[in-house]
């Protein structure tokens, strides 16, 4: 391994260890039943009845994304305070825990406690931007990170000591389950239409008043490429679903593909 | 004879049950338009177990509550045997003080048709090669080819003359006007962008204005529903609707009983018979109970807002109070309450 002569043998076994289990969990994404809610392989769902004969979940057959809730609820938890008040302080508002898809493959966890607990690896005198010299495939966001054009690194987001949490303007911590309240750090004006739900993703009982569960920035956006290559739309690319049956008789649709180069 | 002598009759104060007993002695050739429907020369179950009560049944709008009641009992009925499963069939009215209105942000649509396949799952649509019917259709759009080489730098061409007004015969900058059967790879693609259009619920909606038999109306809440026990299959209702929003069932619905989704309301996802229209209602067996749509909920990039339009506090309001808002051929004074924006 690229950094067996930088540590001692335990944590290596402990590395070597996390690795397998994120391949692991890379390849068991696409489980029979386990289908995607916006961001695929970053919000996974376990298809499973809730109720005799209602699924938590349906899904597409073609492309395994989530068509239909069946309890819009399902393994959610309070969203929590907020900084600013806003209409759900009214209304019951739920959010799906991050941390589980974050942690899928126990990486976070481990790591906090095997090397980044302050001793065998000390954590950083500050948050000045430094070239990393190790993780490159272990986080392999962290060597492309596409957010803010240069102007922002690792540290300012995640935090420097709990590599569990991100961080504030503080220097506070922030749970992987409320990135909205690190987000809104700079992209205010976003953060604003979304408490006011309309940015974003809701699901559940649309009258004021009635529970809903919220998705969170993470939810569809990568933090770590957020201008998603050559298109910049915010989304990574998805599998359409597929196109409508063409009506008898058309063998194609070419007729809705040309330019009018033969026309006149 | 046809439904107008139903409702005389009725108006006479004869009983539904007195005329139904009636009926099995009326002449056949007068059943001829009811007999024409059931008359499948491999008639599937939807359409041959429709009763002659549910056939000769009064409009919707018409029935007393008892009536509907009735009505709904016998419907359940009949699609609890043939799917299967039980399947419940809601009468849900408007909700007071409610008008459905609907913001798609097409800033942010991928096109990933997540919405049209959700819609086809929550509301019972035909589905299959032989008959697919989809309520939601989402049209790629172009950007627009532009280059330096396909510019007519002559203006007039010189064999014409000038009499051509000096139009340039290259399509440089041609703009397709939208393509229901694109199919790449991934979507959002960088050189287009996406609009989904289902039924707008009109305020004027000339759908409504065509049906001879007044089948298809607007209720309070905004929503034009159709009672597809009472549609005659006349169609006009399509040619009206400027927006393409409904479909018409050519043949047997193809609804496989496992994917029949029982959770269903009389003038939404009931399951339809072959001869009758149908189109969006902003699922209105769910909105009604305090729901968001199937449409709403699924899209992935939470492009799609529904609320309350009376309420300046709803989703739909903020959209319309904060961002860039249009409507989709206002010019024909139909009032859409589809709204597109852009933030
Ligand atoms: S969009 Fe078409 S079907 Fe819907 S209300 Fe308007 S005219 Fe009627
Ligand atoms: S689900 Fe959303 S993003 Fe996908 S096509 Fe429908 S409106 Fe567009």
């Amino acid at each position: 391994m690229f950094n067996f002569q930088l540590c001692g043998p335990i944590i290596c076994i402990g590395l070597l260890g996390a690795a397998s289990i994120a391949s692991a969990a890379g390849e068991t994404v696409q489980q029979d039943n386990t289908c995607f809610e916006s961001r695929k392989g970053l919000s996974q769902v376990q298809q499973q009845e809730i109720k005799p004969g209602v699924m938590n979940v349906k899904c597409s057959p073609t492309t395994g994304g989530v068509l239909l809730w069946g309890d819009p609820f399902e393994g959610t938890i309070p969203m929590g305070d907020m900084s600013i008040e806003a209409d759900y302080s009214h209304e019951e508002a739920v959010v799906k825990p991050r941390e589980p898809q974050i942690d899928r493959n126990k990486l976070l966890t481990i790591c906090s406690m095997a090397c980044h607990n302050g001793e065998y690896v000390p954590y950083p005198e500050n948050k000045l931007a430094r070239p990393l010299k190790m993780h490159k495939d272990i986080v392999p966001d962290a060597m492309q990170l596409k957010h803010g054009k240069g102007a922002i690194w690792c540290l300012d987001c995640h935090h420097a000591a709990t590599r569990t949490k991100l961080i504030d303007h503080y220097g506070n911590e922030i749970s992987f389950n409320q990135p909205q309240k690190l987000c809104g750090k700079c992209h205010g004006q976003v953060y604003r239409s979304w408490r006011n739900g309309i940015h974003g993703k809701r699901i559940g009982m649309w009258q004021k008043g009635g529970k809903k569960r919220w998705w969170t920035c993470t939810e569809c956006h990568n933090p770590h490429d957020v201008e998603q290559g050559n298109r910049n739309s915010g989304f990574a690319q998805l599998s359409p679903e597929p196109a409508p049956v063409l009506p008898k008789g058309m063998s194609n649709a070419d007729h809705e593909r040309g330019h009018g180069e033969q026309a006149h | 004879m046809s439904k107008q002598e139903t409702k005389v009759k009725d108006a006479n104060g004869a009983t539904r049950r007195d005329f139904l007993r009636k009926a099995g002695t009326y002449t056949a050739a007068s059943l001829s338009g009811a007999a024409m429907l059931l008359s499948d020369p491999k008639p599937a179950k939807a359409t041959a177990n429709v009763s002659w009560a549910e056939h000769f049944q009064k409009n919707y709008r018409l029935m007393t509550d008892e009536e509907k009641e009735e009505a709904i009992e016998r419907l359940e009925k009949r699609y609890s045997e043939e799917f299967g499963k039980k399947v419940k069939v809601g009468s849900e009215p408007a909700i007071e003080g409610v008008l459905f209105g609907y913001a798609l942000n097409i800033q942010k649509c991928i096109g990933c048709r997540r919405c049209v396949k959700a819609c086809v799952a929550e509301n019972n649509q035909s589905r299959g090669e032989k008959q697919q019917i989809e309520w939601i259709r989402v049209l790629r759009m172009e950007k627009g080819k532009f280059s330096a080489e396909d510019r007519d730098v002559h203006g007039y061409p010189e064999d014409y003359g000038i009499q051509v007004g000096g139009n340039a015969y290259k399509p440089a900058g041609v703009v397709l006007e939208g393509q229901h059967y694109y199919e790449p790879d991934q979507v959002p693609e960088k050189d287009a962008f996406y609009l989904p259009m289902q039924c707008m619920q009109c305020e004027k909606p000339p759908c409504v204005k065509v049906c001879p038999v007044r089948t298809t109306y607007r209720d309070p809440d905004g929503i034009v529903v159709i009672d597809y026990n009472w549609c005659i299959g006349c169609r006009m209702c399509i040619g009206a609707c400027p927006y393409w929003a409904r479909r018409f069932n050519w043949g047997e619905p193809d609804l496989p009983a496992e994917e029949m989704n029982p959770d269903t309301h009389y003038l939404g996802n009931r399951p339809r018979m072959k001869g009758v229209v149908e189109k969006c209602t902003f699922c209105v067996q769910r909105t009604r109970k305090g729901r968001w749509t199937g449409c709403v909920e699924v899209c992935p990039v939470g492009a799609r807002k529904l609320g309350n339009l009376l309420d300046p506090e709803s989703d739909v309001r903020k959209v319309l109070a904060s961002k860039k808002v249009f409507r989709l051929r206002a010019d024909l004074n139909t009032y859409p309450k589809f709204f597109y924006f852009m933030d």
